[in-house]
């Protein structure tokens, strides 16, 4: 006897309503291509090509991006006298600020969730009652205050002052964390206990292991956050640019003439923003995870 | 009758301990920078800095100039107008598009694994770099490109005072709703195949199915979405610092950019920072109100699930 192929009908129809939406979203993609590869395809020409030929191919192909890399530098003034900051050290510094910013910013908030959402004491209430209601609560015009204890407390212009001042449990990802060992069966720390092991070994052996996957994906999208950021290291880094940072400083107020046209600053774009799309290629699966977020009730 | 002693069992106060040194580095930084921070910038509003004697002063006056500029100088009160303008539109056009789309790839329909990367993409490159291409595309591209079709000769985008702020919404809203649809979408990758499945057999297809079905489950997640949002409108930069450092038109400028770009101004200068702080303690108490009442609204108004 033949088997039968049951089909199960799960093919969605092609209503109007998904026809527009597939409409918007080739025009969505359209444009945010297009603006990329413009963006690429003028950085190879000079300032005098790109006043004639701003959307075809280049007609000279020029490699601006060895001339920035050797030329672009920006000026800090300190007690000293005036430092030249160039592109390796903006990367340099970049690497150390998104690191160790996204370590701390991951690394708190897991083991506070974790406490929170493991062991029966009530003070974990009122820490996730916090996290909702700093999520939710719009206070307005802190920049001056922070900046001034970040100052008297010497955590002003260095980066380990900024990971320092990011040691906290708030934010979402507190919440991501706390579902995730709330979600944990008792049954593993309860054999590990009556087996003799410590809460240090508890954590370490059993817990870290299970969320390993998702610490490295909020770390990941932490990473990214902090590279691509630049307005806190303007405020509080003034003599530890970062990539962004010099972009910015590029854009707005670069006084070389050489590096002040068109092609120039779009080739510092790409410059900027090529380390995050390759490691966006190789781990767009982790950081577009199913990284969700519920409902805020009461 | 015999007082109980309340003991702690060994094990219990092991654990404490090993809580309390678990919490211990992150509730102190959050009793420094958050309630430090805003207590501190309570009392800055009641501060004047004096440039002679390079000292604060305390004074009231800062509420009183803070009310004054909030209710009748123009610049403000356009600022704020900014703010509400462009919040409605990201979160109005976005929220609908985020929605809509995330629609679509929970449909898995056709090419939603690659839109969905593209709807990503734009999150994960520094906003600095986008809005510098941006930039140039709307100032030199796209006049250039419309010229050359229809012979149109019309100034850049942001350059024309007209459709700056236009140009300056459609960036945000182009750039901002990508995460929010992932985010949906993941929401909506929840609900039960056999719910959509009823809903199928009982006729509920397209729009029918979102309205009634779909919905109503990820509407914890709108809300959620809509009170941040609301919480943020006076704090949201709108990319403006990124598009014209520290030189905004006044016609664009939002509140988040204000305070941020007169903090930078100021440098080691405290002169400016009580104002700022009153001012945001102003916004602050129009703010938390308004929150509040958003959620009680969305919670009353919305589907019970």
């Amino acid at each position: 006897m033949k088997k039968r192929k049951v089909k199960s009908s799960t093919k969605v129809r092609f209503t109007p309503l998904t026809a527009i939406m597939l409409v918007l979203l080739v025009l969505y993609t359209v444009f945010i291509i297009w603006l990329l590869v413009w963006a690429l395809i003028n950085s190879f020409k000079t300032q005098a090509e790109f006043r004639i030929n701003i959307s075809g191919l280049p007609k000279n192909w020029v490699w601006n991006y060895s001339f920035i890399y050797e030329n672009f530098f920006i000026r800090v003034s300190s007690a000293e006298g005036e430092e030249l900051i160039g592109m390796l050290e903006l990367y340099g510094n970049s690497l150390l600020y998104s690191i160790g910013c996204a370590f701390v910013t991951t690394f708190f908030p897991c083991i506070t969730a974790y406490a929170c959402a493991r062991f029966p004491f009530r003070f974990g209430k009122v820490i996730y009652t916090i996290v909702i209601v700093t999520m939710i609560l719009p206070l307005v015009g802190t920049i001056p205050s922070e900046l001034q204890i970040a100052k008297g407390l010497g955590l002003y212009d260095s980066i380990w002052g900024i990971w320092i001042m990011k040691c906290s449990f708030q934010g979402m990802y507190y919440l991501v964390f706390y579902n995730f060992f709330k979600n944990i069966p008792k049954d593993y720390t309860e054999a590990a206990k009556v087996d003799g092991a410590s809460n240090l070994r508890i954590l370490f052996k059993i817990m870290f292991p299970l969320v390993r996957n998702l610490f490295l994906t909020v770390m990941l999208i932490k990473f990214v956050e902090f590279w691509n950021e630049y307005q806190v290291a303007l405020l509080y880094l003034p003599h530890h640019p970062t990539v962004g940072y010099g972009l910015f400083w590029l854009a707005n107020r670069s006084e070389n003439n050489g590096l002040n046209t068109v092609p120039m600053k779009l080739a510092a774009s790409v410059m900027t923003l090529l380390p995050v799309l390759i490691l966006f290629i190789f781990t767009h699966k982790k950081l577009m995870g199913n990284v969700s977020i519920g409902g805020i009730k009461g | 009758m015999k007082k109980r002693r309340f003991k702690i069992k060994k094990s219990t106060k092991k654990d404490l301990v090993f809580y309390m040194l678990l919490i211990l580095i992150p509730v102190v930084n959050f009793c420094i920078f958050y309630i430090g921070v805003n207590f501190n910038s309570i009392l800055l509003a009641f501060k004047d800095f004096d440039v002679l004697t390079n000292s604060f002063t305390w004074t009231t006056a800062n509420f009183k100039t803070a009310f004054n500029l909030l209710t009748s100088d123009y610049t403000y009160l356009q600022t704020f107008g900014n703010s509400l303008v462009m919040w409605l539109c990201t979160w109005g056009i976005g929220t609908l598009l985020a929605l809509f789309f995330s629609y679509f790839i929970f449909n898995k329909m056709r090419g939603s694994g690659f839109f969905r990367v593209m709807l990503f993409l734009p999150s994960i490159i520094s906003a600095i770099a986008l809005v510098l291409i941006y930039s140039f595309f709307m100032d030199r591209a796209v006049p250039d490109l419309l010229n050359k079709w229809f012979d149109w000769k019309i100034p850049g985008f942001i350059e024309n005072e007209n459709t700056r702020f236009g140009a300056i919404i459609f960036y945000n809203i182009i750039m901002g709703f990508g995460v929010n649809t992932l985010m949906y979408s993941n929401a909506m990758s929840g609900i039960s195949p056999e719910v959509i499945e009823a809903s199928r057999l009982d006729g509920a297809v397209g729009i029918k199915q979102f309205i009634h079905v779909v919905f109503p489950m990820v509407y914890p997640t709108f809300v959620t979405f809509t009170v941040i949002g609301v919480a943020s409108i006076f704090t949201n930069q709108a990319n403006l610092f990124s598009f014209f450092g520290g030189s905004a038109p006044t016609n664009v400028i939002t509140f988040g950019y204000h305070f941020y770009n007169t903090t930078m101004q100021a440098g080691s200068n405290l002169v400016q920072y009580p104002l700022l702080a009153s001012t945001g303690l102003c916004l602050t108490v129009i703010a938390v109100p308004l929150v509040f009442i958003v959620k009680w609204i969305l919670e009353k108004v919305g589907p019970k699930t």
